[in-house]
């Protein structure tokens, strides 16, 4: 899969992101999304303990709190990247929450909506090269490098 | 996870700079209740407050080699929106003055808390 490596982050190319948020979005063919919180976010967080995402059938706009996620120097939100319902939680992810820091764009997906103005949503996103280009300047100001735990996706 | 958006906790800080392992958690619940969508206030009086004086939070950390200092936690309170008041009356017990203070504390007198612990869906004390 094609993707960029900026001080040891992975950032696909051909998903979505919410750099403020530190969020990612994958359109699916059946029409909905799959969300989940990129490389740069779980290393910030560090060894994630608990996950906590908003239940199926729960509407949120953009920008509103989908899923709550704590370490043991870090808790904040995860902020929906689109507006829409939420149509599935990945329960993996609730069992064993360092999935996030494991697999953010795999297996670490958070949950999935159903958008409602997605189209809209997607514009106000970067993807592609302008993706790898928005996070190449975040992380050097920022100073980040990303850190992966035993048993990472490898890239 | 219920829906909790809107409920008002408020998060009453009596411990400073002088017990560090008793600082951390108060901010810790705080910041978890701002991202469950709360409306969250920490209320720093007695010891609490000295670590609201400038460059003494920074001197705080449990774990060094994990970067987080006390300031590090208040700041990520003041970026998830929790409000930091302190109590007027305080300040006085440690020699500060107004123009001491981190920024994005605000200064409430004693009759607010009162207020404020009767209008909150829950009040923590630490």
């Amino acid at each position: 899969m094609a993707h960029d490596k900026i001080n040891e982050c992975v950032i696909l190319k051909n998903l979505y992101y919410s750099v403020p948020d530190n969020t990612w979005v994958r359109v699916n063919d059946d029409g909905t999304v799959t969300i989940g919180m990129t490389d740069v976010a779980q290393s910030l967080a560090g060894p994630i303990l608990h996950a906590k995402a908003k239940g199926v059938g729960v509407a949120r706009e953009k920008g509103k709190p989908i899923a709550t996620v704590e370490s043991g120097k870090w808790v904040g939100p995860v902020k929906s990247p689109v507006t829409g319902e939420i149509v599935e939680v990945n329960e993996e992810v609730a069992k064993d929450a360092r999935m996030l820091n494991k697999s953010p764009y795999n297996k670490g997906w958070i949950l999935k909506m159903k958008p409602t103005n997605l189209q809209t949503d997607l514009a106000d996103l970067l993807t592609g090269d302008a993706a790898v280009e928005a996070y190449r300047a975040k992380i050097t100001q920022d100073g980040v490098t990303c850190t992966h735990i035993e048993g990472s996706d490898e890239y | 996870m219920a829906d909790l958006e809107g409920k008002k906790i408020l998060v009453i800080q009596t411990h400073g700079v002088d017990t560090p392992t008793r600082t951390y958690s108060p901010i810790y619940y705080a910041v978890a209740a701002a991202a469950m969508e709360m409306e969250v206030m920490i209320w720093f009086t007695m010891n609490g407050t000295n670590q609201l004086k400038k460059g003494e939070a920074e001197k705080v950390s449990l774990v060094p080699e994990s970067g987080v200092t006390l300031r590090s936690m208040l700041d990520m309170a003041l970026d998830n929106e929790v409000q930091l008041r302190v109590c007027q009356q305080s300040l006085t017990l440690w020699n500060m003055v107004p123009d001491d203070l981190i920024d994005g504390v605000q200064i409430l007198g004693a009759t607010s808390i009162i207020d404020l612990a009767l209008s909150y869906d829950h009040v923590m004390y630490f």
